[in-house]
């Protein structure tokens, strides 16, 4: 455990100094329209999932002119005992970018009324507690038809932290993409059960690698470095094989390998949500951020695009504006209260 | 007033504290942050206010006392329980189910209930190593630490599976029903009678060492396990078991007062590893248990600081662990040259009863 934080350390000491160099009290907390705080349970240096919400953060700061701070959580007491820290600190919007914190996000909500509490990928709601839902399954279908339509082996893998819905919803979506181009493709499936075990991760692609898979997709935040690692390594030894980023454009992270990233601009979306909390819509009810609001995309990694046949390239437009107006429904799993079949 | 030793082996402390002080501040410096800041910032985060004090410093104290009071009790006996980790899993798991089953049950009944629940089965966890080691002899520092892998990994199971909230979409339990909630200690603070109820219990083991038998046969088994079994009147196998189980029931009350005053609900990952850096905490303490709490609430406010050092001075939390680690080692060290330089000070090599975990004091099969 303890050796395992300290391998993290010295692996990601490099990666966060050059992700969080700049200063985060860029603007005083006197001079600043409001006070914005955002919580993750893993690094900001994953080149995905968080450093995408700590992107959001500096942009409310770039943006809105708000005062920032960042905090990174590990257990569920200091998740509440982060809330306490913010909200008695006297921030007014505390995001909190995990489907983790949405208990202690109801508890803080009716402890601190006057402050607002965002909670990316949660699934309940109060007056101030304000789930963001992500549909990142319409970015995934799409990432789907991409990998049914380069692979040569007819099988496809995909790799996931932990089984959770919004996870397993993006596997299904990709699924349903890739059978879209080939009915007959085989999809493989594997959860590490950890965000950030690298190890864990580029073994899981290795063995798909082994089965016959030639392109793999991740759904894993820190972790996504060992399956982009096992895709290079497969390339190296001789192999035709491809990788797929999640999350966060990921394409210029292995520019190589990675022919392209299904997509959340969460900076956006956290600009959008303080837009409606600075106009006092936000509150009572999530907020759905899809293909539509254009949070959500699939994007070709440019210095690959030719190796995707155009023919699919023409396809993967036509979905996708399909998709954007809603005449092509995309699978995801639902979990937020209200929605059919979730108490 | 200290003597001359006293004083010397104070400078020898402050000193190594400042050089440690350096490299922190130096490694922040190089990381391009401002130490002042972060050391302000720890301050503030772990003294600053009164809410820093109670709602976070001695909140994060609570699980150290517990693990703390563990260790330094299996440590006194000669017990080498590593596995505080593990018997806390267990009793967390225990307190979430006891809580979940209920029901409409009072809370004079159902708070007891999930502690006992708790305490039972951090007992239950500790039997398997105790008797492996009472029974075959095998070596508890592998058992109890192969129990930890098998206590997380059960929680891990559990939220996914068997105890998974009740609409079957994230991994953890539903959250446990009111009445099995630990009422706050302060109201409007976050601290929860959890943590009268760890310094109750250090008393307690303050006044069983010190003023009852069955402490001086614990501290004499400890001491030599032979030695005690040679005088015809300890049965040390009894005792090593006693205090092995009760050893397990603190740890797994830590776990359960976590459930039961915090997070109200049972996920992985609830330790960050407090069953480990329970040794530290005990062993500082001198096994000590009314200096675990002490020394518990500097741990804990070493965690208050680094919070607020992520919040307040933008460091990233891989830094501050870093930083985190290197206090707690400075800690450590100057403890130890301190008790070295006192040692040296003293006449003759005699063995000192209360201190630490003398290395002669290791049962031969370890």
């Amino acid at each position: 455990m303890m050796l395992k934080r300290l391998l993290a350390v010295l692996a990601l000491s490099a990666a966060g100094a050059a992700c969080t160099g700049q200063d985060e009290a860029g603007v005083s907390a006197e001079q600043a329209s409001f006070r914005a705080a955002l919580l993750t349970a893993g690094p900001v240096s994953d080149a995905g999932w968080y450093a995408g919400a700590y992107e959001g953060l500096l942009l409310l700061r770039d943006s809105l002119g708000a005062a920032i701070s960042h905090q990174q959580t590990r257990t569920p007491s200091e998740f509440d005992e982060a809330f306490f820290s913010y909200a008695s600190a006297g921030y007014d919007l505390i995001f909190a970018h995990g489907f983790e914190y949405q208990d202690a996000a109801i508890r803080a909500g009716e402890r601190f009324p006057n402050t607002t509490f965002v909670v990316s990928g949660g699934g309940r709601y109060s007056a101030n507690v304000v789930p963001l839902i992500f549909e990142l399954e319409e970015g995934s279908y799409l990432a789907g038809m991409v990998a049914a339509g380069v692979s040569r082996s007819g099988i496809i893998g995909t790799v996931g932290g932990v089984a959770i819905p919004p996870v397993e919803g993006t596997f299904l979506a990709f699924e349903a993409g890739a059978r879209a181009v080939n009915p007959d493709v085989r999809v493989l499936e594997a959860y590490t059960g950890s965000w950030d075990d690298v190890a864990a991760a580029k073994e899981a692609t290795v063995a798909q690698l082994g089965r016959g898979a030639d392109v793999i997709i991740h759904n894993v935040d820190a972790a996504s470095f060992g399956v982009f690692q096992a895709v290079r390594e497969a390339v190296a030894g001789g192999r035709s094989a491809w990788a797929l980023g999640m999350n966060r454009d990921q394409n210029d992270v292995a520019p190589d390998v990675i022919l392209g990233s299904a997509v959340i601009r969460i900076p956006e979306a956290f600009l959008e949500t303080a837009y409606a909390w600075q106009s006092g819509a936000l509150g009572g009810r999530p907020i759905y951020f899809g293909a539509t609001e254009d949070v959500i995309d699939f994007v070709l990694n440019p210095a690959l695009v030719d190796r995707v046949p155009a023919e699919l390239r023409a396809a993967l437009q036509t979905a996708r504006a399909r998709i954007r107006s809603g005449q092509l429904q995309v699978p995801r799993v639902p979990f937020v209260e209200g929605e059919p079949g979730v108490r | 007033m200290p003597d001359r030793a006293g004083w010397a082996s104070l400078a020898v402390a402050a000193g190594a504290l400042a050089v440690t002080a350096s490299i922190a501040a130096l490694l922040l410096w190089l990381g391009g942050y401002d130490p002042a800041r972060a050391a302000a910032a720890m301050w503030s985060g772990a003294f600053g206010s009164r809410d820093a004090i109670v709602s976070v410093t001695l909140v994060r104290s609570v699980p150290f006392i517990l693990t703390g009071l563990a260790v330094a009790l299996a440590f006194r006996a000669g017990v080498w329980n590593i596995g505080a980790e593990g018997q806390l899993y267990a009793g967390a798991i225990a307190a979430a189910w006891v809580g979940l089953a209920g029901g409409t049950l009072p809370a004079w009944i159902l708070v007891p209930a999930v502690l006992a629940g708790a305490g039972l089965a951090g007992a239950l966890w500790a039997l398997v190593p105790a008797l492996m080691k009472l029974r075959l002899g095998v070596g508890e520092v592998i058992t109890t630490i192969l129990m930890n892998f098998v206590g997380i990994n059960l929680a891990a199971y559990l939220v996914h599976g068997p105890l998974q909230e009740s609409r079957g979409v994230f991994p953890q339990t539903d959250a446990i029903v009111e009445a099995a909630r630990l009422p706050a200690l302060i109201p409007g603070t976050r601290l929860h009678v959890g943590f009268a109820l760890a310094v109750v219990l250090a008393a307690l083991l303050a006044g069983v060492f010190r003023w009852t038998r069955l402490g001086f046969q614990v501290r004499a088994v400890g001491a030599s396990e032979r030695a005690a079994w040679v005088t015809g009147r300890i049965n040390a196998r009894a005792v090593v078991l006693a205090s092995f189980l009760a050893s397990g029931a603190l740890a797994g009350l830590a776990g359960g007062v976590e459930v039961a005053g915090l997070t109200y609900a049972l996920y992985e990952g609830l330790s960050p590893g407090w069953g480990y850096t329970a040794i530290a905490v005990a062993l500082l303490a001198a096994l000590n248990p009314v200096a675990v709490v002490g020394t518990a609430v500097l741990f804990g406010a070493l965690e208050a600081g680094a919070g607020a050092m992520q919040r307040e001075a933008g460091i990233p939390a891989v830094w501050v662990i870093a930083v985190e680690a290197l206090v707690i080692l400075a800690v450590l060290a100057t403890d130890q040259m301190r008790r070295r330089y006192v040692a040296s000070r003293r006449a003759g090599p005699t063995p000192d009863v209360d201190g630490g975990p003398t290395p002669q004091a290791r049962p031969a099969h370890v």
